[in-house]
């Protein structure tokens, strides 16, 4: 009888090889496949159980549905690939496939290890914003955002396959129950967080998550995030503050958005805090997204026959584009010149960014001890769901 | 069980249009092509979804479980206590105030629940608040399980209702692995606000009889059976001849199987038949069998 057989144990078909990460949501652990599924690697997100109905029970956490529900749905080469889901000693596991390395350690390889300090090939920065521009469009156009986008979370293969990962805040916004707002108040690791959150917009769309595609290939081209503000921090009373120091990071590159190219502008809560940045002590001069292209290129020695060039710039002044509206769809950045080359999936590059790279990057560390000291730029600062929503306030946005 | 004293249920203020079939004529017809009508709900796509691989025929839906059936459930209390599960979500989901998808996406999974467990082990006074707990997460629209425990104990004063807590958290854990970790739910609401648009009969009056319709099918296994386009379809197919509205050129140009929209539609009215001889007391004989 179905409901007597004994539930499949996760020991039973993986071994537990090391530990990866560890976040608000709970733990992620390699492991490798045993019984059927034997030289295969996998990632296993183990999730901290939600406090709710503490100390002795606990239940599943927002985010832990939220993952579980939509992973089961989504399919895609670019976007992680979920094997399956177990729960067991009142826990919730999900296995996915593995990936070698990520572009945070991308990035570091070239920041920190290689010297002679040497570029990101230009040829990898495309085919790494092609794959993942595919797995946005893919997202967005199952009506999913990601609002969690950074080079922590995007994983890549030995085999040079770029895959999105942690869809922990992913969500549905087709038809919101309540405002997006009102389910999480902060979204996305501040430095890839768009100009449309930080001025405190409620209904942002997936244009949030093409902000941070154009931060993040900012961040391939340099090495470092384009956009490092200092986070503020809630008070006592959990208010969100304005992230005063981000926006300036912003507008030290950009410029101050203005209603000729962002029109609604001033209908986000938040815009007269920009104010207060020309009124520092010391205002910002905006350098312009050209002039830090040109001195990227150089301070990154890129050669000439193998940069992001002129279309690469091009495209990331549209995804760096402060109006939500205008700023290119995930759709509209793959037509982009800049990814000509691809010739829709059959080109180089297209499936394996490592194609033509002669650099090997090494493994993702694997510590065999729990608690090691995650790399900067890896947490993520969102709240866990619901603790700021007044009782009160919810059962009248509950329609 | 308290009854109707209590105003634990009673059926005629349960929101339904009051239909009878045999003010319905339903000819056959020839049958259409096929065509799919695309329908991208919330995530990817009804046809990719693990909603429409999980769809079941009904054969397979109407099985008591051996638990059950040596507790003398029959088909017929089997049915008539998720009826009556239905009903009881869409009360609590009245009190703690969440949106009708929410409510449709709990019923579902109770019927998911009962199509692989028994309510002998899984007793549906516990599995019907926790499906509602569980499809408010998973819509986006928490509510909290104590919150749930207040209004539980409002809506029913005796013991066989009365839950706490840490009942609903380890119940939820079981209800998902029963659910195979599948929580996306495709309804026909989205399907039937388009449908009604296309065909020009998106007025009040037709938009609430059709959205009442909908929210009745969720009495009946009619969302474990049938993809959500077409159970609007027939809803839609309902109230065009209750109403006097000539929807057949309407249908023909949507290319669909005709006799499928109209198998769901006889099933719909046998039930509201039917309904009308289900008492207070045969539902809770049904239930009785449950914990004597």
């Amino acid at each position: 009888m179905a409901g007597h057989t004994p539930p499949k144990r996760l020991q039973n078909y993986y071994q537990i090889t090391g530990f990866i990460s560890s976040g608000t949501y709970g733990r992620v652990y390699r492991a490798k496949g045993i019984k059927g599924n034997e030289g295969r690697t996998f990632a296993i997100k183990k999730f901290k159980p939600d406090k709710e109905g503490e100390p002795t029970y606990t239940g599943i956490s927002q985010s832990a549905t939220r993952e579980m529900a939509l992973c089961a749905e989504l399919s895609h080469t670019n976007v992680i690939q979920h094997v399956e889901t177990y729960l067991q000693d009142k826990t919730i596991y999900m296995v996915f496939g593995y990936a070698e390395h990520d572009l945070l350690q991308i990035v570091h390889h070239h920041s920190q290890l290689a010297q002679p300090r040497k570029p990101v090939p230009g040829a990898t920065v495309r085919s790494i914003l092609y794959q993942l521009l595919k797995g946005c469009d893919y997202l967005h156009k199952s009506w999913v955002m990601h609002r969690d986008l950074k080079p922590a979370n995007i994983m890549v293969t030995s085999a040079g396959q770029v895959m999105i990962g942690d869809l922990g805040l992913a969500r549905v916004f087709r038809e919101p129950l309540v405002p997006l707002y009102t389910g999480d108040k902060v979204v996305v690791t501040i430095w890839y967080r768009a100009p449309e959150l930080i001025l405190g917009g409620r209904h942002y769309t997936p244009a949030v998550d093409l902000w941070a595609v154009g931060c993040i290939f900012a961040e391939l081209v340099s090495l470092r995030p384009i956009f490092k503000g200092e986070e503020a921090k809630m008070d006592s009373k959990k208010n969100v503050p304005f992230q005063k120091s981000q926006m300036q990071k912003i507008v030290e590159v950009l410029g101050f958005p203005g209603e000729g190219q962002w029109p609604l502008l001033k209908s986000y809560p938040e815009h007269k805090e920009l104010g207060t940045l020309y009124g520092a002590a010391r205002p910002p001069r905006p350098m312009g997204l050209r002039t830090w292209w040109a001195n990227q290129m150089k301070i990154n020695n890129y050669p000439g026959n193998d940069s992001p060039g002129d279309q690469g710039l091009s495209l990331l002044e549209q995804l760096l584009d402060y109006n939500p509206e205008t700023r290119l769809t995930a759709e509209q950045a793959l037509k982009h010149k800049f990814f000509d080359v691809m010739r829709d999936g059959e080109g180089p590059g297209a499936r394996d960014c490592f194609e033509g790279c002669s650099i090997e990057y090494p493994k993702r560390k694997i510590s065999q001890e729990e608690y090691s000291q995650s790399l900067p730029g890896t947490k993520r600062s969102g709240l866990p769901d619901d603790s700021l929503r007044p009782p009160s306030k919810r059962l009248r946005d509950g329609f | 069980m308290g009854g109707n004293r209590n105003g634990a249920f009673q059926y005629q203020d349960f929101e339904s249009p009051v239909l009878f079939a045999s003010t319905l004529k339903l000819e056959g017809s020839k049958p259409f092509r096929i065509s799919l009508i695309s329908d991208p709900d919330m995530a990817a796509n009804f046809w990719t979804s693990s909603h429409h691989k999980q769809l079941l025929d009904q054969e397979e839906v109407d099985v008591v479980h051996p638990l059950d059936k040596e507790r003398g459930i029959t088909l017929d209390d089997f049915k008539l206590i998720k009826m009556h599960m239905a009903n009881y979500i869409w009360k609590l989901a009245q009190f703690v105030k969440v949106r009708q998808r929410v409510v449709a996406t709990a019923v579902a999974y109770m019927r998911r629940v009962y199509t692989r467990k028994s309510m002998t082990e899984y007793d549906p006074r516990l599995v019907a608040p926790t499906c509602l707990y569980l499809a408010s997460k998973a819509e986006e629209s928490t509510v909290q399980a104590r919150l749930l425990v207040f209004y539980l104990k409002k809506l029913y004063a005796d013991e066989k209702h009365r839950y706490e807590i840490k009942d609903i958290l380890e119940m939820e854990m079981k209800i998902l692995e029963a659910l195979n970790y599948y929580l996306v739910v495709f309804h026909p609401y989205r399907a039937l606000s388009q449908l009604l648009q296309d065909a020009g009969l998106n007025d009040i009056s037709m938009t609430q009889l059709t959205w009442g319709l909908v929210n009745d099918t969720y009495k009946m296994d009619l969302i474990l059976v049938h993809a959500p386009h077409l159970i609007a379809l027939a809803c839609l197919y309902i109230a065009s001849v209750l109403r006097e509205k000539d929807t057949t050129a309407w249908f023909e140009e949507l290319r669909i199987d005709m006799n499928v929209v109209k198998n769901i539609s006889m099933e719909i009215l046998d039930f509201y038949e039917n309904h009308r001889m289900i008492t207070d007391d045969r539902i809770i004989a049904a239930l009785s069998k449950l914990k004597p």
